[in-house]
């Protein structure tokens, strides 16, 4: 950082190819839109390459880059009304671009653990209301602490521990209705995808199962 | 929950490449001067203090200064002159290694500020021979209006200093230099106004705090926010 603010290109190349990656992560799994989550993570390098001078230097941009991607994603979501696809029925299942991963969908297999699983935890995930999914996400997912989460949010740590914790038990309780349908199919009850998450027969049961 | 613990193991999405703005914008890099808060608010803090005491010079020092208790003038004057530099201390410096200062601990300063200055000037109010009384509350408007006046120097000098600092906690930081310009305010009052009412000198010149923080909270934010 501190070479890209002496004026080094190559520098901020470097930044972008250590950042990015981990920053497009953050915003799919907040965005879960392939083309929204690229647009965000070029919109938060732009504003941080025109705040560059804001930096001190010595110190770690890394919160600082991240808040500004979550502050990114927050102006878009409101910009745009909706943050996330919610699926309501079958008939509105969204076309999804890409997964968690940037694969697209006939790649699915290649991301490891459970393919359908992943996705039923991230449709779970994708009905939560931001500020918990946030919370999710920064904590669990990319494994900040609270603390650091809470940084970047823009939040006190209590509030980022509360909303965890709730975000959290929201997504237990998803999960666990999600594998009730399940549960139907194996009594040789009518059963199908998930209304509320959107998720295959298949995955809510080991989900269900797991919590 | 094992479905979402396996999310962690995910591979890490691959970047697209930089945009095209991006590029060019990067074509045309030239070095930029970083932040330095040490050296931003050693300049507020002597530019704010040569325009609060120009200010007080213009006007005129109280005529009933000598003969106020000395305690009281000079420990009033100690905590105006800390409610001017404490906040703008936390609004400006960051933590070691961290770019954006501590909002929660600046907006936190300018609360205590603002609920500290009004209930100082209710409780702590001595009056000498000279000094003034108001026959009526409204006449005291002009000190509120010369205060929060003082406070612009350094909420506008603090603004410019934090621009793209501040992607989060803007508004905490924002009423942090609004309750420091206005302690600054209030220690100009404190040296100029000879009026020592309860009422005058705690909502007036007390209140000059808690204004000069609500219309920083509201207006700063859009000059430091990353754009």
């Amino acid at each position: 950082m501190q070479r890209y603010c002496d004026g080094d290109a190559g520098a901020f190349r470097e930044l972008y190819a250590l950042v990015a990656p981990r920053l497009l992560g953050y915003l799919l799994k907040m965005s879960r839109e392939r083309a929204l989550a690229d647009d965000l993570l070029q919109q938060t390098f732009l504003k941080v390459h025109r705040a560059r001078g804001a930096y001190v230097r010595g110190a770690d941009p890394l919160p600082w880059i991240y808040s500004i991607a979550h502050r990114t994603f927050i102006d878009a979501a409101r910009k745009q009304k909706r943050a996330v696809v919610r699926v309501g029925t079958d008939d509105e299942l969204p076309e999804v671009a890409a997964g968690l991963t940037g694969e697209s969908d006939d790649r699915r297999d290649e991301v490891r653990g459970d393919p359908e699983l992943v996705t039923a935890t991230l449709d779970a995930l994708a009905a939560l209301p931001a500020q918990q999914r946030e919370a999710v996400v920064l904590t669990k997912l990319d494994g900040k602490s609270v603390a650091e989460a809470a940084e970047i949010a823009g939040t006190t740590v209590g509030a980022m521990k509360v909303r965890a914790h709730r975000g959290y038990e929201a997504l237990r309780r998803l999960l666990g209705k999600a594998a009730r349908p399940s549960a139907g199919t194996e009594a040789g009850t009518e059963t199908g995808t998930n209304a509320a998450t959107g998720a295959s027969k298949d995955a809510p049961k080991t989900a269900g199962g797991a919590s | 929950m094992s479905a979402i613990d396996e999310l962690p193991q995910l591979p890490t999405p691959v970047a697209p490449p930089l945009s095209r703005l991006l590029e060019a914008e990067l074509a045309q890099l030239t070095p930029v001067a970083t932040r330095r808060p040490v050296r931003q608010l050693a300049l507020l803090v002597a530019l704010s203090l040569i325009y609060g005491a120009g200010v007080l010079a213009m006007l005129a020092m109280r005529r009933d200064l000598h003969e106020l208790p000395m305690y009281w003038l000079a420990g009033v004057g100690v905590a105006w002159l800390a409610g001017f530099v404490i906040p703008v201390y936390l609004a400006l410096i960051p933590r070691d290694g961290s770019i954006m200062p501590r909002w929660k601990a600046a907006g936190a300063s300018a609360v205590v500020g603002a609920v500290g200055f009004l209930l100082l000037g209710l409780s702590l109010h001595p009056s000498g021979p000279h000094s003034t009384s108001l026959d009526s509350f409204n006449h005291g408007y002009g000190c509120l209006e010369l205060g929060v006046a003082t406070a612009i120097v350094p909420v506008v000098a603090g603004a410019l200093f934090l621009r793209g600092t501040l992607p989060v906690g803007s508004r905490g930081i924002a009423a942090a230099l609004g309750a420091g310009g206005g302690s600054l305010g209030g220690l100009m009052l404190h040296l100029h106004c000879p009026v020592t009412d309860m009422l005058h000198v705690g909502v007036m010149h007390g209140g000059v705090v808690a204004v000069a923080a609500v219309l920083s909270a509201l207006l700063v934010p859009r000059a430091t926010d990353v754009k």
